[in-house]
């Protein structure tokens, strides 16, 4: 058993260092207690003998133990039809709006980024499907990304419990999931093969660029982990990701504003958006 | 069922072609924004990249050369960024101090030297990159410059800094330097308000 004060506080310091070259996300010494408890199971699941050695296979990315590593520091507590104030501005005024401007035909993307184990992206499907009567209008192609590829492989498997669908009405439930037992519901079939589910760094545009370009974005609740540099970037993948005159809806702590110059605010309603500027100099 | 699964998407064009520090002259924007995100990795990326900052016209462009510098966060992206600090262009001055304030560990060597520049400008726009609590130090080194600097501007500005990050070993030096412009009585007021502020924390700064 590796005891926490196995870590120094030189050890930690490499190691956050390391997090942070990685994904962009940023631990100090405040948060020492939360690192060292995963690396710690990290230690103990590879069979390292030390932290110095697990560190070696860090690097080395033995046995693939970025990406597991990674994992474990990532958060996916989540729920359906959470900041339901998007989901209504996103059927009430982005599509009519990205509709408008380029017509019937062309396939609307929507890319939800981080989509931890998709409450997000089959919140939006479902959403569409009940409050966008446009829908059957257009092909509607939704992403889930997210880097933790174990809550990629929950998204995809669409397995949830009853916090996660606490939010839903019982008839929406009834309709989209079947029951798996007394406490877990599947999403139809039909809606999880119609998402497609990606890993992707934010802060890696060499992850970012092969998922193309999106009219929505949600991107909720990730940028407040990143340091200031870190959300520089990763606003400005998000913007080669938007189709010009695309949008991105972030958390309700979040700021576009403060992070990148990029983009312009718009307000719709009880929600506040961001817009890739159009070619054309409109917004 | 409307929705769809396409498999795999439009990628985006991978970034620039050729030699990124190249393309940073392109005629071009679209160009030149790829070289920005890219030109760091390459060697004498860096230089190139505070080069470019100097001519860069496109507010999208300079954004992607600032990120790029920032997200290095080494010496050598401080002293690319740092000249433009005395830029005409205010928008680009505001823009270099948000690129300072991210890479604050690269910075703080650096800020001993900026609080004695000889342009006060220079001086008041350190007194604020001063504030951030990772640089060690800072209040001692504003406490310096309240004893001699010639500007009751650069003054002000390190008071109203003091009055965030400073302790009780600031007091000495705030009161002094009430004292060095007396036909200013806008220092001594705030002078005042930082004096009422530190000692309003009970055991000093966390």
């Amino acid at each position: 058993m590796i005891e926490p004060q196995a870590v120094t506080a030189e050890e930690f310091r490499r190691l956050c260092e390391f997090l942070y070259r990685r994904t962009g996300l940023v631990f100090t010494e405040t948060k020492r207690y939360y690192v060292e408890r995963r690396v710690i199971d990290r230690i103990e699941a590879t069979g390292a003998r030390s932290f110095a050695d697990y560190f070696v296979l860090l690097r080395g990315d033995v046995r693939g133990e970025i990406e597991q590593f990674i994992n474990a520091f990532t958060v996916n507590e989540t729920y359906f039809y959470r900041e339901d104030h998007q989901l209504r501005c996103l059927t009430s005024d982005l599509l009519p709006e990205r509709t408008r401007l380029n017509g019937r035909g062309r396939t609307i993307r929507i890319w939800s980024v981080p989509c931890a184990t998709g409450e997000e992206p089959y919140s939006i499907a479902i959403w569409l499907l009940e409050n966008w009567p446009e829908v059957d209008g257009y092909d509607v192609e939704i992403v889930g990304s997210d880097i933790d590829t174990r809550a990629l492989q929950a998204a995809a498997a669409g397995v949830f419990g009853q916090r996660a669908l606490m939010r839903l009405p019982d008839d929406l439930v009834a309709k989209y999931f079947v029951p798996l037992d007394q406490d877990r519901w599947t999403i139809l079939d039909d809606l999880r093969s119609s998402i497609r589910f990606t890993p992707v760094n934010l802060v890696d545009s060499g992850d970012t660029r092969p998922h193309g370009q999106f009219d929505v974005i949600f991107c909720r609740n990730v940028l407040i982990y990143f340091d200031d540099a870190s959300r520089r970037v990763a606003a400005e993948n998000l913007y080669e990701t938007l189709a010009p005159g695309g949008f991105i809806c972030l958390g309700h702590t979040e700021s576009m504003s403060r992070i990148s110059p990029l983009f312009e605010a718009r307000r719709f309603g009880d929600a506040i958006v961001y817009q890739r500027p159009r070619e054309d100099g409109h917004a | 069922m409307p929705l769809i699964r396409k498999d795999p998407p439009d990628a985006i064009s991978p970034e620039s072609p050729g030699p990124a520090i190249a393309d940073l002259a392109s005629a071009s924007a679209d160009r030149r924004w790829a070289a920005a995100r890219t030109a760091a990795s390459e060697p004498g990326g860096i230089a190139a990249l505070g080069r470019a900052l100097a001519v860069e016209a496109n507010p999208r462009v300079r954004e992607a050369i600032l990120t790029a510098l920032a997200r290095r966060g080494s010496a050598e992206a401080v002293d690319a960024v740092l000249p433009h600090l005395r830029s005409d262009d205010a928008g680009l001055r505001t823009a270099v101090l948000d690129t300072l304030r991210a890479m604050p560990l690269a910075l703080a060597p650096y800020l001993a030297g900026l609080l004695r520049d000889r342009d006060a400008d220079v001086r008041l726009l350190a007194c604020d990159l001063a504030r951030d609590p990772a640089i060690a130090g800072a209040a001692d080194l504003l406490c310096d410059l309240l004893a001699r600097d010639p500007s009751a501007n650069v003054c002000a500005a390190a008071v109203e800094v003091l009055a965030e990050i400073g302790e009780a070993a600031a007091l000495p030096a705030l009161a002094h330097c009430a004292t060095r412009f007396p036909v200013d009585p806008f220092l001594a007021f705030a002078v005042e308000m930082a004096t009422q502020r530190i000692l309003s924390q009970p055991l000093g700064r966390p």
